[in-house]
């Protein structure tokens, strides 16, 4: 028997959960902007997003993050850790796009080495989605063979009801059923229809675009200047992208003592690739937008086997110059491979 | 014939002509209401060009893409007013030869949009004249004014807020036709003169060496405005800077190809009797 979680009974939930000692999260907008935040109330949350501006990546992968503590002494380099908050958190209200983005970096950030950053928020951290019921001209998670009621990467999905009045509750992982046990007197018996999910379109042939890619020929096609000429080489697209997550290290202090940080860092960036020596390896645009490409369609599935994409379309919907991956990926679906 | 069938027919016959080497206009975006940036290189590319009140990107940052003007052929480009300002601030800073670049000129308002008449850049001298008169009005904001009317404590508060957003993604650079430095202040790291992480501090530095570096050059186009992710008013930043430097100094951005460049330049007259 499928269990109804009541939108009157949210704000409960709510309650029950920070008493049990978790930080809730959820969709939050305020009069600029909007991002997945803390809240106290669940009146706080706003579930009529397409998806907040910003991704859930931050949550687990801060822009900025203190790695570690250093002394420079005499004979001798002092260090010491920082180590993320160990704080228990769920998110609600997650788009299944963005919880895909988490289970697609995962691989990625424990393929050498575990890192702690990542997984300790990871494994403390409760995921509640909510299928879409509505999605924009951006969207493209059906292109990634994704959906809008997909569950990778959730520990719980919610099926908001027909009525809109409450969510269809599927608990997915044991991390999941711990925090719906919490609030278990809380939920009804009984499956409402749910609402149906959003229609979206699918805008390119995933396939056809990864052969093309994975052709060296088409490397150095002309192709890539073309459909690059507008772009400003910013990184709005790569800071908002649920699953870019390359990162640079920067000292702050002086000679003696200092905090060593991670800091998001972009493949649009001239800088990302700059040589001591000047020479830059992808000295063009170009050359940086091809890299953004090939590395979550080619070299990111070569090595994980999954497409560093969940679909979300922000690099589109919030590009200056409205580029983005869909517009690439479909110019490329009608190029002979 | 519409603006745009007008604008469309003359983009096509300055290709056919080779008048120019390319045409930089807009095409439709995404959406019913974004416009793309569009390089036009044939007569038939032209064919998409759209021209209505959604083309609101001020297009002129592209003619400094590298190697486009060096060789010394024209480029023609659609721009509104502030875009001839950038083209003027370009041409005064030794960006580009402005004898190098045909102005197709357009305004829009109230979602109408009109021809601008004139080609170089210095047939828009009295045009922006005018619209120099009208700036102390047209610069005024309410949000600004509430700004200004906070204690310092306030005002520091109000904009640690809106810069804790700032994600260091520099769209708001990268947008900005004004920001043309080969290696910005940020990117210099041997120092690391400006913290790149995205804290209070790094966020405070970034945001008003930018304010800084705009004062009497930022024409009010919004780029930056638009182009922000996290939508951090950086509108309010130049209008105030704009405001300061035409109050203390009669300088209005963009008003000829020679003009001096306000903080670069020295008078003897100077109503300040020192130098900082």
């Amino acid at each position: 028997m499928t269990r109804i979680l009541q939108s009157d009974k949210l704000d409960n939930c709510v309650a029950r959960w920070r008493e049990a000692g978790l930080t809730v999260i959820g969709p939050v907008k305020n009069e600029s902007s909007s991002s997945y935040a803390a809240v106290e109330k669940a009146a706080e949350f706003d579930f009529s997003l397409i998806m907040p501006d910003r991704s859930i990546k931050e949550l687990f992968f801060p822009q900025t993050e203190p790695m570690l503590h250093y002394t420079i002494k005499k004979q001798r380099i002092d260090t010491s850790d920082f180590t993320p908050p160990p704080e228990k958190r769920i998110i609600f209200g997650a788009r299944p796009c963005d919880a895909s983005g988490l289970a697609i970096d995962d691989p990625l950030f424990g393929w050498d080495y575990k890192d702690n950053f990542w997984f300790q928020r990871r494994d403390t951290t409760v995921i509640v989605t909510i299928a879409c019921t509505k999605a924009d001209d951006f969207c493209m998670c059906t292109s990634l063979k994704l959906a809008p009621d997909s569950t990778k990467g959730s520990d719980v999905l919610l099926r908001p009801l027909q009525n809109n009045k409450g969510w269809q509750v599927e608990e997915l992982t044991d991390r999941g059923r711990d925090a719906f046990n919490e609030i278990a007197d809380l939920l009804q018996d009984g499956s409402g229809p749910a609402a149906p999910t959003a229609v979206v379109a699918e805008k390119f042939n995933l396939d056809a675009c990864v052969a093309w890619l994975q052709n060296p020929e088409n490397f150095e096609s002309t192709f890539w200047r073309e459909i690059s000429m507008r772009c400003i080489g910013c990184a709005s697209c790569t800071f908002l992208c649920p699953t870019c997550h390359c990162f640079d290290f920067q000292d702050e202090g002086d000679t003696y003592s200092g905090i060593r940080r991670k800091n998001w860092d972009s493949c649009s960036f001239a800088l990302f690739t700059m040589h001591t020596s000047g020479h830059n390896p992808r000295a063009t645009q170009s050359a940086r937008w091809r890299q953004r490409i090939m590395h979550k369609f080619n070299y990111f599935p070569g090595k994980f086997n999954v497409n560093s994409c969940s679909g979300c379309g922000r690099c589109s919907r919030q590009c200056p110059v409205d580029m983005g991956i869909t517009e690439t990926l479909q110019a490329i679906s009608t190029l002979p491979s | 014939m519409t603006i745009q069938e007008t604008y469309k027919a003359r983009v096509k016959k300055l290709l056919a002509s080779g008048t120019v080497k390319m045409v930089i206009g807009y095409k439709p975006g995404t959406t019913a209401d974004r416009r793309r940036p569009h390089f036009i290189r044939t007569p038939e590319e032209a064919d998409q060009l759209v021209l209505d009140s959604a083309c609101i990107t001020n297009l002129s940052g592209y003619l400094l893409s590298e190697g486009l003007l060096s060789d010394e052929k024209a480029v023609a480009i659609f721009l509104k007013p502030d875009g001839i300002r950038s083209i003027n601030i370009l041409a005064a800073e030794a960006q580009l030869n402005s004898e190098q670049i045909l102005i197709l000129g357009f305004d829009s308002n109230d979602n109408q949009v009109t021809a601008l008449e004139g080609e170089k850049v210095e047939e828009f001298t009295t045009l922006i004249e005018s619209i120099k008169e009208q700036a102390p009005e047209a610069l005024k904001n309410p949000l600004l004014e509430q700004i200004e009317g906070m204690t310092p404590k306030e005002r520091f508060a109000f904009w640690q807020g809106e810069f804790s957003r700032c994600i260091k993604c520099y769209a708001c650079r990268q947008a900005c036709p004004m920001c043309y430095c080969r290696r910005c202040i940020v990117d210099c790291n041997q120092p690391q003169w400006v913290n790149t992480s995205s804290h209070t501090l790094g966020n405070f530095e970034w945001n008003i060496v930018r304010a800084f570096h705009l004062s009497g050059r930022c024409v009010g186009c919004g780029n930056c405005d638009r182009a922000c992710p996290v939508n951090i008013p950086l509108r309010l930043i130049n209008a105030k800077m704009a405001q300061e430097v035409l109050g203390a100094f009669d300088h209005f951005s963009g008003m000829s190809h020679t003009q001096e460049p306000v903080l670069a330049s020295f008078k003897k007259d100077d109503s300040e009797t020192f130098i900082l």
